[in-house]
Order: structure tokens, then C-alpha cells, then sequence
């Protein structure tokens, strides 16, 4: 198969998502009380409504509606007033009442967009110019959000006697309706992602902002986040969409991407040979780095929907959405722009810092502990934080604030981080009682200077040769012979003077 | 004293427990040896909830004996039909599908007859599923008429209103999704109340047409029927039911109240319509009467669209019914095919071998109804019909008070005589544009037709959310019947009354 | 147009009701029957109608808190298997899904 890069010169990709999101920190069902369950033993949080026992009915969790517009209103959607659930019919026991309590043509949310930033390798997968590109390449692509809805999770099945748990070849499966009912909700872009890596940003972007609202945990991994894509291809330059196929069992950002890249590069070698690209649900494995086919769709799906004559209508006010609008709290692109403009940081370190709410929490705090070190705070959580286990705002601050003195070099910080990880001990302490605390005495470094430049003649002729690398080594020395209390910076500078009088 | 225990309302039940006349242990035996005594012959029950009801009786005692507030319903035996849930009994809804599910949780309705102290005496037969208009599909037995055995008692609350008017217990619960409790009512000759839609939760009651069903009770009087009213209100709305609504439990309040002045529609078209049996138009005559008598004023009034009702009805009920029946698939509860090799197979052969054949038929339409492209044919246009026919009765009760129309259009037929299923549908035509609209509806006997000696009944319906005005214009419909010599309230199934059942 | 039996046969299998061929025919003839009784509803001029799918007036808006077993209706496991015919530890027990065309969603 050819590569990406090659396939997206010919053809254009043309990607849509769905993406299911829980809403995990709710303590409850969608249409019960029940609590929601995380690792909870099967059937424990169970009750008539959920089990879809016979005389059983809905009454909607008011704090997963005002989750679903305060995404709606965070993805810049139209919050519907007006709209009902519905009933999509099919039979199968993961849904206790063979029916699945959905929305209807109105969604709760519904035209919305989020725009991306593309740069950097990423931004080359996209080689045309149907996008304004900056000089490096990197680009903005607007990708519009048809609909939000709101819906229930289905039960957790656990198929036995097959292979891996899989459901071809099982000979029976088992169900737990814990999962079932839990408050879902349903984001469907337009079909206006053109690259994976658009997907995957998208995903992403997706996911800090539902983390920074606070209603999902949002894990690909355990699920409470799923992503199914649709993609299709055409010539470029040409309008008619190709035939689509949906990707299925995606749970990590770079299974999107690589699943969708398998995808396009698989269409455009059957479409490149004739062939034909037939409508189907292929699944992702991910060991293999292939998709293969799930089912092929003949029909459209009849769902049987209609509006659920148990659940009364929706008519939002006003001042409902008012209250979930004063709820939706600073969000990742206001944030990454405020780090920059406020704190002076790069552009990128402050995205990475404002995208997880609990990495700018973290920030801020530590920050405020060290006001005159806010850039030093950002480029250790950047650089030094993620090999952390649990370090404290606090420890980073302390650190910051000894790196911006000039007192450790960035490789003792490293070391401070490692002794002061999982810990309450405060690294100037740390510094000071391990004798790291680098002295910035230029006398006495002067001493240790000149010891060596005695000693390391073959590196001295060398640097008057011409070799000014050889600084490096002689550094080295220095810190070697001040048992690394000696300011590198200081001892480069003073190394210099002498080299160079 | 002695007093054949079926001679006492349940107004008279709950008085003379409270004040000691008699104690809910004796009503309950009484009760009890009335059933015994009787249901051979009626078959009302699909179960008697012998020991629930003892225990019941007894903490009734027990409340008394320490001087606590009684409920309004202390004492008063009553009969559930079989779609309500009431932990400690099966819930069989008729059904093969059902026929060893135990109740999980209990009804609201159910709990707030137990709350207002009545004694739950069983589970009443009922059509399968509440499909069906003459009990005659329940998968278990018929039902006979206490006033004609070889009769259908009505449906699909056959075995709720038999219960009341053998004498078997003072009051019951129905639920009314077309004309259930209302036709029963007026063939067993009780009455029978479908009240608003909204105002008694339908939390536990096995659905049938979600948007059509509300529960409600059959008494032998007026007087009875409010009194168990004010018992399923009393709680407030349901927090369970997302459909219910707050409703005032003063149904008792005024009852007596004379209607001098009000105004009672009429339609002629109706009064004269061609399904009707000629004794059926005799009884409304007299039903007129007797109104106009008690003070009514009649007025003629006019619901432009109910040629439309069946139609839009058999649209929107088995829809909601296939949604609301899809559950049943062998899995969670409900009868399960053995021995099948795939899921498919067992949910096929489940719900093939489970359900009966109007059950089925109901669904089959339902499934069809919904399809894509079907759906846009029917359900849709028929819910626009509805916004139709609701604003006919909006536009008739801006001139009148109350509307009177028959409750079904013939007396008790005898069983086998109607089997064809679109044939039985059309016997709801009278009371199925209330469930369509929403608004209350009850069904009030007039005495006995002249050519067959069953009862008749004739239907009252008010605007939503004012059934206590409407049941105020049925105890006068009552009243005046009884002053022409008509009917009586608190009429007992002549073969069944003074028999069994002594109140000690 | 009247329903077929292959018409029916489809709904049947989607319901999942299994039809043996003479309650098929039957039920074809009811069905059609049953239609035909349904057509007042076609032979409406329904223009600018609005439909009322519950007939609740203006309630709207219908929710609950988000409180854990508010209404203590959590059952323990035993209720919530007791009615089950096949049940395994602590699940509900389905034969094989293979086959069945509702597998994917």
C-alpha cells in the first residue's frame, strides 16, 4: 500500500466523527437513581428502571441536561429549546428494554463548531491549500458540529466461550447492567476533517474541553470516551462524495489516527485498482495495524424511532441555559491565550499547559507560588513534570524559583524532582542540606577556573587552535573539581575571559 | 350486629373501622369468604392474596388499638388488576409471558390504596396485556359476568369490575388505555372512572399504550369511586411517573352538591348512533332525564372529528404498544424458549410462545406502524389528529360542564360472540377519544336494558383536571337514576348478593 | 397497497415474533384488516397541524436531581435475578449471539 502522504497528493479524505462521551462524574443514571458504577462487582447498581422491569419509567437526571448544553454552549452550538426523547427500537439485551432512550431529529445542542490549530508534522499530512497555511505550514481548520444529544449507555457484555472475548464463536454471553442508563452523550461533526491528524486533534481538543467542563473522565481507554470515524475518499479536486466506511473500536488518539490513515490508504489502492469501496463497519486492530470488516450495512437501519410518550417534552428557558453558561468555566483556547499573554510563555507550552484542567490547576497554583518565575514554572512542568509520579505545586515552585536564581542547573533540578517526587520535602531544603546550592561566589569559582586551566593544557592549546567546543569539556572539569556547587553559566563565562585574554 | 358484608360501601367500610364497629381482620375474612364462596362461579381473581391481606388487616387493628389516625380507605378490601405491581404477588398481566414473575417493586397506585389503609385482597383477571375488550384473552381463564355467568364481564379490566359488583371486595383498580374500566363498569353495572391523564401515576403499571394508559377505580357508587380517588392523589405527583401532575384530593368535597345550573352536552348524533342497541338509546333517554331532573341543563354539543377516534386509536395504541411490549424477550424475566441455540432463536420462540394472539397482532401492527416511511403515513398524521380532537373537546366543554355519551354501545355479549379482532376494536368507540384527548371519563350504570335485563351505563367526560366536578355530575346522574327507580347504588349482582361473606 | 405475506414475514422478523406459516397467513389477513380500518387518518388535510404526542398540556421540563438512590429503588442482586430463567454468578445468561443480525449498533 502506498503511504499517506503519497494517497493524500491524488485523493482527499473526507472524515467525520462520532464520538460517545459518559458523563462519569454525575452520581447518577440518566432516567434513575441509580449510582453510576466505576469498578463496582456486576448488577450491584441495578434498579426496575435500569433493568427495563415491566410498569418501570424515566424521569430525567436535571444535571446531565445542564451537562449536555454546557457542552453544547463550550462547542459553540445552538442550545434547542424545544425537543423530545425518542425510542430507537432494536433488539438486543444490552439495552434492558430493547429500545434505546435517545433524541429525535432536535438535538438539546445542535450547529456548533471548534476550531484547530494544525502545525508541525501534522500539519503536512494536509497538502492542499483550501486552508489558509502560515509560512511553517500550520493551519486553522473550522470543523463544524452537526449535533449533541442526549442518550443512555448500554449494559457490558462478556462473551464466552469464543476467542479474546470476542463474540464470533461464543457460546453464550453474560450480561451486567451496571453501565446501562448511564448518562451519554453524542457528538457528530460534518464531514469536515480532511487528515487523521485533524481527527486526532479533534479528539483531543474534544476531550480537554469536556475534562475542563468537569462532566467526563473522558478515558479512551476505559471507554467513557468512544470514537467511531467515517471516512471516504474522492479525486481532488472533485465533489461527489466516495462510499464511507465507519471505524470501529478506537480507544486511543493514536489508533484515530492510525486507523483512519489505514483507512484512506486502503480505499484509495481498491479505488486505484478498480475495485469498489463497499459500505461497512470495519474494526481496528490495533497488534495488526489493519482494520477488517464487521458488517456489511446493505439497508439503512430501521430504529423505529418515535417520540417516548413517558418522558414529557423539553421547552428550555432561558434562564436554564443562562444558569449552565455561568457554569462553563474558562476553557482551554481563552486559557492558552491568557498563559501567553499574561505570563509571556511560548505558544505551545501554554496549550499543553491549559488543555487538562488538572495540569492548569496545578500551574496556576504553583504560579502563584512563584511570581517572579512563572516561565521557569512552565518549562519544568512542560519538560521535567510528566516523568513525575506526584509532585507538588508547591516542590515546582520551590524548584522554579532556585532555577531562576541561577542556584541549580537544569540537570540538578531533574535530580531534585526525582528526590522530592512522591514526598512533602521542599527542594530548597533538599538543595541546601545535599550541598547543591551552586555558588555564584566568582572569586572563589575563579580559583577553581585557573586549577584547571593549569591542569588541562592539551585543551587549552586546543581552544587557542581554534576548537572553542572544547569550553564544554573544560566546564566539565570545573564542576567536576567544585563537586558540582559552581554555576556552569558562571564557570563558561569566566573559562572565556581566561581563554580568550 | 351482622351485616352481609357486601351491603356496605367502602365509605361505610372505613366509618365503621374507625370507630370500631367492626375490625379490618373481620372485613378481611368477610372479604375472604366471599371470594371463597363465589369465584367459582365468577373467576374474577388470578390470585388471592390471602396472607398480605390478613397482615394487612391486622396492622389496621394494630393502628387502632394504639389510637393512631386511620386511613381514609382503613379496612376497605380491594382487588388489583394484574398489570400492577404489588410486592408479595405475582404480576402475570394475563400472560404466559408473566405467569411466575414475582413483583420487584409495588405500584404507586398500589401503595397509596395500602398507604390510605385498605386491605389488598389479590390480583383481578384481566384481557393478556390489557389488550381486549372482554377478558377473554387472558391466557389463564375468562371471566364470568356476575350478572349473566355465560356474559363477558368487559374488558380489559373484566376481573376488577366483577370483583366489585360479586361482592367479592368494596372497591378496585382498573386501568383504562381505550375504554377499560369504563365498559367493564357498565357491563357488570358499577362504576368506573378513568381520570385525567397525568393525575394518577402510572409508576408500576405494565404499560400497554403509554400516552392512553391511567389508572383508576370502580366502586358501586359514586360516592365509593371518590373516596378511592382521593387515595391515589393524596401522595402528590408521583416523582416517578415524568407524566403525572399534582391533583387535589377533595373529590369528596361538594359531591352532593346539587347541579342546578350546569350544563350537560349532548350529541344527537350519538345519542341516536347507529352501533347502539335500542335499549342503550332508551337508557340515555332516561340518563337525560334523570340529569335534567337533578337540575342539569342540557345542550347539544358537538366533537366534529370522533369518526376519526378508532382510527387515530389503533394507531397510536399498538405502536406504543410493540415499544412498550419489546421488553419481553426471555432475558431479564418473562417465559423463556429452552433449549435454543442463539439469542435470536430465544427471543423469537420467547416472545412467539409467550404472548397470545391479540398480543401478537397488537405488536405486529405496532412494528409495522413505526417503520420508516410508514411512520410519516399514520403515527404522525394520527398525533396530529389528537391536537384535532383535543381541541374539539376544548371547544364542546366552553359550553358545557360535563359531556354524556354511552360507555360502550351494546350490553354484555355473551363469550365467543365477537371474535373478530377489528370487530371487538370497534366497541371502544365511545370511550377511546378521552384516552386520545387525555381528559376524565366515567362510567355510571342507568339501570337495566329493557330487552336483555343487563345493566347499562351510561359515560360521563369533563374537561382535564377537573374530574371533581365531573364526578359531582355522575353522583347526581346516580341520584336521579335512583329517583326514577332505575338502578340503585350499591347494587350487588343479584345471584351474588346476601351470600357468603357475613360480616360477624 | 396490501401488505404480503413476505411483508409481514419482514416485521415479524424484526419484532422477533416467530410466525409459523399458518399464523402468518392469518395474520396477514389481520393486518391488512386492520389497516384498512386505519385510512380516516390518511384522508386528512393535516396542514399546519402541530401533533401532540403526550396529552399533558404544557408540562414540560420533567426532571429529577442527580441524587443517589433518592428513591431507594436500588434491588439486590437476588431481586434483580429472580425472575430470570438463565442466569450465571452474578449476570444475566444469553444463549450465542452469532447469527443474530442485531449484533452491531
Amino acid at each position: 500500500m502506498k503511504k499517506l502522504k503519497e494517497v493524500l497528493r491524488d485523493w482527499e479524505a473526507v472524515i467525520g466523527l462520532e464520538v460517545h462521551t459518559e458523563l462519569t462524574t454525575l452520581q447518577t443514571k440518566m432516567f434513575c437513581d441509580c449510582r453510576l458504577s466505576h469498578d463496582d462487582e456486576p448488577n450491584t447498581n441495578v434498579c426496575p428502571v435500569c433493568l427495563g422491569m415491566p410498569g418501570a419509567l424515566p424521569v430525567p437526571n436535571r444535571k446531565a441536561i445542564e451537562s449536555i448544553v454546557m457542552a453544547g454552549l463550550a462547542t459553540n452550538c445552538q442550545i434547542q429549546p424545544r425537543s423530545y426523547f425518542y425510542r430507537k427500537h432494536y433488539f438486543y439485551p444490552d439495552m434492558s428494554k430493547n429500545y434505546q432512550t435517545t433524541q429525535g431529529p432536535v438535538a438539546f445542542c445542535m450547529y456548533g463548531h471548534l476550531d484547530l490549530e494544525v502545525s508541525g508534522q501534522g500539519a503536512l499530512e494536509r497538502p492542499d491549500n483550501t486552508v489558509d497555511k502560515a509560512k511553517d505550514g500550520s493551519y486553522v481548520a473550522p470543523i463544524r458540529i452537526l449535533r449533541i444529544h442526549m442518550e443512555e449507555d448500554a449494559a457490558k457484555m462478556v462473551h464466552v466461550g469464543g476467542g479474546e472475548g470476542r463474540i464470533g464463536g461464543a457460546s453464550e454471553s453474560l450480561i451486567d447492567y451496571n453501565r446501562c442508563g448511564t448518562p451519554l452523550i453524542e457528538l457528530v461533526t460534518e464531514p469536515d476533517l480532511r487528515t487523521p491528524e485533524e481527527a486526532r486533534l479533534f479528539m483531543e481538543k474534544l476531550r480537554q474541553t469536556f475534562l475542563t467542563l468537569g462532566i467526563s473522565d473522558c478515558s479512551l481507554e476505559n471507554g467513557s470516551m468512544r470514537c467511531d470515524g467515517n471516512v471516504s475518499i474522492r479525486r481532488r479536486g472533485t465533489e461527489q462524495f466516495g462510499t464511507k466506511t465507519e471505524m470501529k473500536n478506537i480507544n486511543s488518539f493514536k489508533s484515530l489516527h492510525d486507523a483512519l490513515e489505514y483507512e484512506i490508504c486502503r480505499q484509495a489502492e481498491v479505488l486505484e485498482e478498480g475495485g469498489i469501496v463497499y459500505q461497512e463497519t470495519r474494526h481496528w486492530e490495533p497488534s495488526k495495524r489493519r482494520t477488517v470488516v464487521m458488517r456489511v450495512k446493505e439497508t439503512a437501519d430501521d430504529y423505529r424511532m418515535y417520540p417516548d410518550p413517558d418522558l414529557a417534552p423539553f421547552d428550555l428557558s432561558q434562564e436554564f441555559v443562562e444558569h449552565c453558561r455561568e457554569r462553563v468555566p474558562e476553557l482551554p483556547d481563552a486559557k492558552r491565550d491568557r498563559y501567553v499573554s499574561t505570563f509571556g510563555l511560548k505558544r505551545a507550552d501554554a496549550a499543553q499547559l491549559a488543555g487538562d484542567p488538572v495540569v492548569s490547576r496545578f500551574f496556576e497554583e504553583a504560579a502563584k507560588a512563584a511570581p517572579k518565575a512563572v516561565a521557569t514554572v512552565a518549562n519544568v512542568m512542560v519538560n521535567l513534570v510528566p516523568a513525575t509520579k506526584n509532585v507538588l505545586a508547591s516542590q515546582v515552585a520551590s524548584l522554579a524559583s532556585l532555577l531562576a536564581q541561577d542556584a541549580i542547573t537544569f540537570a540538578q533540578a531533574r535530580e531534585v524532582l526525582e528526590v522530592v517526587d512522591d514526598t512533602d520535602l521542599d527542594p530548597q531544603k533538599v538543595v541546601d542540606e545535599r550541598g547543591m546550592r551552586q555558588s555564584t561566589d566568582t572569586d572563589a569559582l575563579a580559583v577553581t577556573v585557573d586549577e584547571v586551566l593549569a591542569r588541562c593544557t592539551d585543551q587549552v592549546r586546543q581552544y587557542q587552535e581554534g576548537n572553542k567546543k572544547v569550553v564544554g569539556f573544560l566546564v566539565g572539569q570545573c564542576m567536576k573539581a567544585s563537586r558540582g556547587t559552581g554555576n556552569p553559566k558562571l564557570f563558561n563565562q569566566l573559562l572565556r575571559e581566561r581563554l580568550e585574554a | 350486629m351482622m351485616a352481609s358484608f357486601e351491603e356496605l360501601s367502602a365509605v361505610q367500610i372505613a366509618a365503621g373501622v374507625a370507630s370500631g364497629e367492626f375490625t379490618a381482620t373481620q372485613v378481611a375474612q368477610a372479604s375472604l369468604d366471599a371470594i371463597a364462596d363465589r369465584e367459582q362461579e365468577v373467576q374474577a381473581f388470578l390470585q388471592v392474596s390471602e396472607d398480605l391481606a390478613l397482615q394487612a388487616a391486622a396492622r389496621t387493628d394494630e393502628l387502632r388499638a394504639k389510637g393512631a389516625k386511620l386511613g381514609p380507605l382503613a379496612g376497605v378490601p380491594i382487588a388489583f388488576k394484574d398489570n400492577m405491581h404489588l410486592v408479595g404477588t405475582r404480576t402475570t398481566c394475563a400472560s404466559r409471558m408473566l405467569e411466575d414473575y414475582e413483583s420487584v417493586f409495588t405500584a404507586t397506585c398500589v401503595q397509596r390504596m395500602l398507604d390510605a389503609g385498605a386491605t389488598p385482597m389479590g390480583k383481578a383477571n384481566m384481557d393478556e396485556f390489557a389488550f381486549g375488550s372482554s377478558t377473554e384473552t387472558s391466557a389463564f381463564h375468562r371471566t364470568n359476568n356476575p350478572w349473566d355467568t355465560e356474559r363477558v364481564p368487559g374488558g380489559s379490566s373484566g376481573g376488577s369490575a366483577a370483583a366489585v359488583a360479586a361482592g367479592e371486595v368494596a372497591l378496585s383498580l382498573g386501568s383504562d388505555t381505550g375504554g377499560s374500566i369504563r365498559q367493564p363498569a357498565g357491563f357488570c353495572g358499577v362504576v368506573g372512572m378513568k381520570p385525567t391523564y397525568g393525575a394518577v401515576s402510572r409508576y408500576g403499571v405494565v404499560a400497554f399504550g403509554s400516552s392512553l394508559d391511567q389508572v383508576g377505580p370502580f366502586g358501586r357508587s359514586v360516592a365509593d369511586v371518590a373516596l378511592a380517588m382521593n387515595a391515589l392523589v393524596a401522595g402528590g405527583r408521583d416523582p416517578l411517573d415524568s407524566t403525572s401532575q399534582e391533583v387535589a384530593p377533595n373529590f369528596l368535597d361538594g359531591l352532593e352538591d346539587s347541579v342546578e345550573g350546569m350544563r350537560v352536552g349532548i350529541m344527537p348524533a350519538l345519542m341516536e348512533h347507529e352501533a347502539l342497541t335500542p335499549e342503550m338509546r332508551e337508557g340515555l333517554v332516561s340518563a337525560r332525564d334523570a340529569l335534567e331532573a337533578e337540575g342539569a341543563q342540557i345542550v347539544e354539543v358537538e366533537l366534529p372529528n370522533m369518526d376519526s377516534v378508532i382510527a387515530a386509536y389503533y394507531v397510536i395504541g399498538p405502536s406504543e404498544a410493540f415499544s412498550n411490549l419489546a421488553r419481553f424477550d426471555g432475558v431479564r424475566y418473562g417465559y423463556q424458549e429452552p433449549g435454543c441455540a442463539t439469542l435470536a432463536e430465544q427471543t423469537a420462540l420467547s416472545r412467539a410462545h409467550g404472548f397470545g394472539s391479540e398480543a401478537k397482532r397488537r405488536q405486529m401492527l405496532g412494528a409495522y406502524l413505526l417503520a420508516s416511511g410508514v411512520y410519516d403515513k399514520y403515527y404522525y398524521p394520527a398525533q396530529q389528529v389528537r391536537t384535532l380532537i383535543t381541541q374539539d373537546y376544548r371547544n364542546a366543554f366552553e359550553r358545557c360542564d360535563a359531556i354524556m355519551l354511552p360507555s360502550s354501545p351494546t350490553s354484555a355479549w355473551r363469550f365467543g360472540e365477537v371474535s373478530d379482532p377489528t370487530q371487538m376494536y370497534a366497541s371502544d368507540l365511545f370511550t377511546i377519544s378521552s384516552n386520545i384527548a387525555g381528559n376524565g371519563g366515567v362510567s355510571v350504570p342507568i339501570g337495566l336494558g329493557s330487552q336483555s335485563g343487563l345493566p347499562i351505563a351510561a359515560q360521563l367526560q369533563g374537561p382535564a383536571f377537573e374530574d371533581r366536578k365531573l364526578l359531582r355530575v355522575a353522583r347526581a346522574l346516580e341520584r336521579g337514576i335512583e329517583a326514577a327507580g332505575l338502578f340503585s347504588p350499591g347494587t350487588v349482582a343479584p345471584d351474588y348478593a346476601h351470600r357468603g361473606g357475613e360480616l360477624a | 397497497m396490501a401488505l404480503t405475506q413476505d411483508d409481514v414475514r419482514g416485521i415479524a422478523d424484526y419484532a422477533r415474533i416467530a410466525l409459523t406459516e399458518e399464523e402468518l397467513e392469518e395474520m396477514c389477513a389481520y393486518m391488512n384488516e386492520a389497516i384498512e380500518m386505519l385510512q380516516p387518518i390518511r384522508e386528512y388535510d393535516l396542514t399546519g397541524v402541530e401533533p401532540t404526542f403526550h396529552p399533558i398540556g404544557d408540562l414540560s421540563n420533567v426532571m429529577a436531581g442527580d441524587e443517589a438512590n433518592a428513591n431507594g429503588r436500588s434491588l439486590d442482586l437476588d431481586v434483580a435475578l429472580f425472575n430470570a430463567a438463565a442466569k450465571q454468578d452474578r449476570t444475566f445468561r444469553v444463549p450465542s449471539i452469532l447469527g443474530d443480525e442485531g449484533g452491531d449498533r
